[in-house]
């Protein structure tokens, strides 16, 4: 097939896929959060509140649209649907089954990983624009974390790159179905790496415990203050997006991806991705939130030094299995 | 980051006099935000996110209590002052009904001594979990881990409720204390159930600590809004938050009341003075309700419940000339009521009726603790201060 | 110490350096002291009795009264009761009230009991007594621009007031 065709088609299903799987997670949240706190979660739309995600969207585009006098239009409406650009543009080299993917970039890690750092601007954007000093005082929260997590969640994704030796995400897991999972091995380092990962990811994703700029006790709703309606409702959306796809990332890189017996791949990638994502859903509802200053003195002190030494012993291990190449 | 923390702040502080060359920011914190508790307002001066001067405004919800009540006989102001502390209102009447009774020379029969002294632990306890839910939210916000404690908090407060709707019909405003005792006599089988609820709290007291017990809970309040022995007295602060800065004082136990005298009181204290003393020494304060509560409620004596006959008019009540302080333990620390007798509608309700309020004292404790604290700190300190605002405010 | 012991001892203190009468019974309104008496009782019991906890300021309007046969008439004025309480066992709360007249001002507590400003903001805001070297004596309670001082017996409860009619 002509690859323009197949980006274009796949992309299509990619998305409507996706988007599909966002608004059910925050069903799945909510049922399982209410679980946790001995309520039921929805129950009245449809069977079991299924229908509930669909009543939230026509909910949120009823909502009066408002824009604030003093704020910046143009930039303030331009916000929320970059952030859903960002956030959907990230899955295009996700690889959910062996060629299963909208494009199988060789610097698929690397092209991640610059998107999901774009994913800042926005919302910078979108609280400077708003000209509120709640949403100001979130989006410089949001900037100075982001930047911060960039750090350590970049380190252990190069350690990754330097045991696999490729940057291509699909060559990454054709490595883990070829000589095992990143996780395990070698032995403690890879479950370090996969440890630094994730805590970097939760904080990249703005999730609890590392939600500071959202942090709604102290800041309101911090950059999305002042969005009402269908743009707030984007800016949820590709919070959930990325959390998403962070999950499906932190499968395909440690977990193995497509990797596993009997049933096809992309069951496979499907339960994993699920799996890493309700983690993240329990940590997020167990834990209470960090303040700034400590973030930052978790990320500076701890967890890049930690990354940095990782990553030498990871160039200890390749050099001690590989030889020089 | 190093925040500079003076031991107490000056509230009165010239920003003009401060750096001029910071640029400082004016955050409107209130009165409509998700973590003042209610209405209030603090006007905070930020250099950076830090908390140079804090300004705070109350009485958005001032509703005249003290005026209405000087219109009011006696017996209608029971339940006009239960909505004063609205997560605590067993004490609010009970409060008023002792200044009335000190005012008038009433004895309160046993009985009705120990269903107040019961039914104000219980209610100790509610407030408690109220506080610990809320608390937990603003640190861990309302999409999160401090959600999952409110939720069970509210579910264990909730029992409480029940207990309280079987003895006096009411969830809420009770209005069960009267001038000479109490309304409302304990029904059958109402002891059985609160031993079942309250042993079945003990246990959920555990898991919230549990479920608090972790570094970020620690990382949040350690250290955080530390409040010196002096400052607390000099504020005139109560109660638990007195207790955390170390003074070991308990009107129960060194100014008793009711029946507190015959009954071994432990006083829960503890060091630091921070949100996390204040956290500790709230619980303990739980457990220590719980027993009591549960070593009292099988051992209530027979007899009336009320000293007077029942009114059958509400401005049947008279009371002498005379000016009278009556104060007790409420989970807020001191609950004044200050009554001056006699006043017009032939001395059927009082001249002046002035309530002390101790969320108000505790209010007044945030600019002298909040500068050198960030925004998020100040929700934390805000929440461990367990302000009503209703009471605050009346 | 007892409670009973530190009135008694609250009491000779008042009789020794505050010019009560050395035969006055406790009224039941409890003591009335001279104004100029005020300051210097309140940093006497802290510093030395161990009052240091402070408590309340409570403030009550009373309205002129027409001397009308036996009745002695009485100019309007205010009266002012200071409440200071001891920590720890036997705790007891020292209290007195004082006379103001309406242009008078009494001293203010501040500089003995930081809780004082709050207390002493609400007096003057909603009974509207003035208290001399207040560091901010500002509304507490009512807006700003708020006309009257609701607590006056001469407030009336039905009517409409400033600036909402």
């Amino acid at each position: 097939m002509n690859p323009w065709l197949h980006a274009v088609l796949y992309s299509l299903v990619l998305v409507t896929v996706l988007m599909t799987c966002t608004a059910y997670a925050t069903w799945l949240e909510r049922k399982v959060a209410g679980r946790m706190q001995s309520r039921l979660g929805p129950t009245r739309v449809g069977f079991a509140g299924l229908l509930q995600p669909i009543a939230d969207a026509l909910k949120l585009l009823q909502k009066e649209d408002i824009v604030p006098l003093a704020a910046d239009r143009a930039l303030f409406n331009l916000a929320p649907p970059l952030t859903v650009f960002f956030a959907l543009a990230t899955a295009a080299v996700i690889p959910f089954s062996p060629g299963l993917l909208a494009s199988d970039l060789d610097i698929g890690a690397l092209y991640v990983l610059a998107l999901s750092g774009l994913m800042v601007f926005p919302v910078w954007i979108g609280s400077w624009a708003s000209n509120n000093k709640y949403a100001l005082l979130g989006g410089m929260r949001a900037v100075a974390q982001g930047i911060s997590y960039e750090i350590p969640l970049l380190l252990s994704v190069t350690i990754v790159i330097l045991m696999a030796d490729t940057m291509s995400l699909s060559g990454i897991v054709q490595v883990q179905a070829d000589e095992g999972w990143f996780i395990a091995r070698p032995f403690g380092l890879g479950l370090a790496t996969f440890a630094l990962f994730f805590v970097a990811a939760l904080a990249e994703g703005n999730r609890i415990p590392f939600d500071t700029p959202e942090a709604e006790s102290e800041l309101v709703a911090g950059p999305t203050t002042e969005y009402t309606g269908m743009k707030f409702g984007l800016f949820y959306m590709a919070e959930y997006l990325h959390s998403i796809i962070v999950a499906g990332l932190g499968a395909a890189l440690f977990l193995g991806g497509w990797d596993g017996p009997i049933a096809p791949g992309l069951h496979w990638m499907v339960l994993k991705t699920l799996g890493l994502w309700m983690v993240m859903l329990w940590a997020r509802w167990t834990f209470l939130r960090f303040r700034t200053d400590q973030m930052m003195t978790l990320c500076w002190r701890y967890l890049v030094p930690a990354s940095l030494g990782l990553l030498m012993a990871a160039a200890v291990w390749v050099h001690a299995v590989h030889g020089v190449s | 980051m190093t925040l500079e923390r003076p031991d107490r702040a000056d509230p009165y502080l010239d920003l003009d006099e401060y750096e001029p060359e910071a640029d400082l920011m004016v955050l409107n914190f209130g009165p409509q935000h998700p973590s003042t508790h209610g209405v209030f307002r603090v006007v905070m001066y930020l250099d950076g996110e830090t908390i140079v001067k804090a300004v705070p405004y109350a009485g958005y919800l001032h509703r005249g209590v003290e005026k209405l009540c000087e219109k009011l006989t006696y017996a209608q102001i029971t339940p006009i002052v239960d909505k004063n502390d609205y997560v605590a209102p067993m004490f609010n009447e009970q409060a008023v009904n002792m200044a009335f009774e000190a005012l008038t020379g009433t004895e309160v029969p046993i009985r009705a001594q120990y269903i107040r002294t019961i039914v104000g632990e219980i209610q100790r306890v509610a407030s408690h979990l109220l506080w610990l839910g809320t608390f937990a939210m603003d640190l861990g916000g309302a999409i999160g881990g401090g959600t999952s404690v409110f939720m069970w908090c509210f579910r264990e407060r909730e029992m409480i409720l029940d207990l309280f709707e079987h003895l006096t019909g009411c969830r809420f405003h009770y209005n069960t204390h009267t001038l000479g005792g109490n309304r409302h006599d304990i029904p059958a089988g109402w002891a059985e159930k609160v031993h079942a609820t309250l042993g079945h709290i003990a246990q959920r007291v555990d898991e919230y600590e549990a479920i608090l017990d972790h570094p970020i809970f620690k990382a949040r309040t350690e250290g955080v809004g530390v409040i010196s022995a002096q400052l607390a007295l000099d504020l005139g602060l109560t109660g638990p938050l007195l207790r955390a800065s170390g003074v070991d004082h308990d009107l129960r136990r060194d100014a008793p009341y009711n029946i507190y005298d015959q009954l071994d009181v432990q006083v829960m204290t503890d060091t630091g003075g921070d949100c996390a003393a204040r956290y500790r020494v709230r619980v303990r304060e739980m457990r220590e309700s719980i027993r009591i509560a549960r070593a009292l409620v099988d051992n209530v004596p027979p007899g009336p419940i009320c000293g007077t006959k029942p009114i059958k008019l509400p401005v049947q009540t008279r009371v002498k000339d005379g000016q009278v302080y009556v104060a007790l333990e409420t989970p807020r620390g001191e609950l004044g009521t200050y009554v001056i007798g006699g006043g017009d509608n032939r001395n059927a309700s009082p001249y002046r009726l002035k309530i002390r309020p101790p969320s108000l004292h505790a209010l007044s404790a945030l600019p002298y603790v909040l500068p050198g604290h960030g925004v998020s700190d100040a929700v934390a300190i805000l929440g461990s201060l367990d302000p009503i605002m209703g009471e605050a405010d009346r | 110490m007892t409670t009973a012991e530190r009135e008694s001892a609250f009491v000779e203190l008042l009789r020794a350096r505050f010019g009560l009468a050395e035969d006055a019974e406790p009224p039941p309104e409890g003591f009335l002291l001279a104004a100029e008496h005020h300051f210097e009782l309140a940093r006497t019991l802290k510093q030395q009795h161990g009052y240091v906890q402070y408590v309340s300021v409570v403030a009550s309007h009373w309205p002129e009264v027409p001397a009308k046969g036996k009745v002695e008439g009485d100019p309007e004025h205010y009266e002012v009761a200071t409440l200071l309480r001891t920590v720890g066992p036997g705790s007891h709360v020292a209290r007195w009230r004082v006379r103001i007249e309406m242009d008078g001002a009494l001293d203010s507590l501040v500089p003995l009991f930081a809780g004082a400003d709050w207390q002493e903001r609400e007096q003057f805001d909603l009974v509207g007594v003035r208290f001399a070297d207040h560091p901010d004596l500002r509304r507490l309670m009512m807006p700003e621009e708020w006309v009257g001082h609701p607590l006056r017996k001469d407030y009336a409860i039905e009517t409409g007031h400033l600036p909402w009619r």
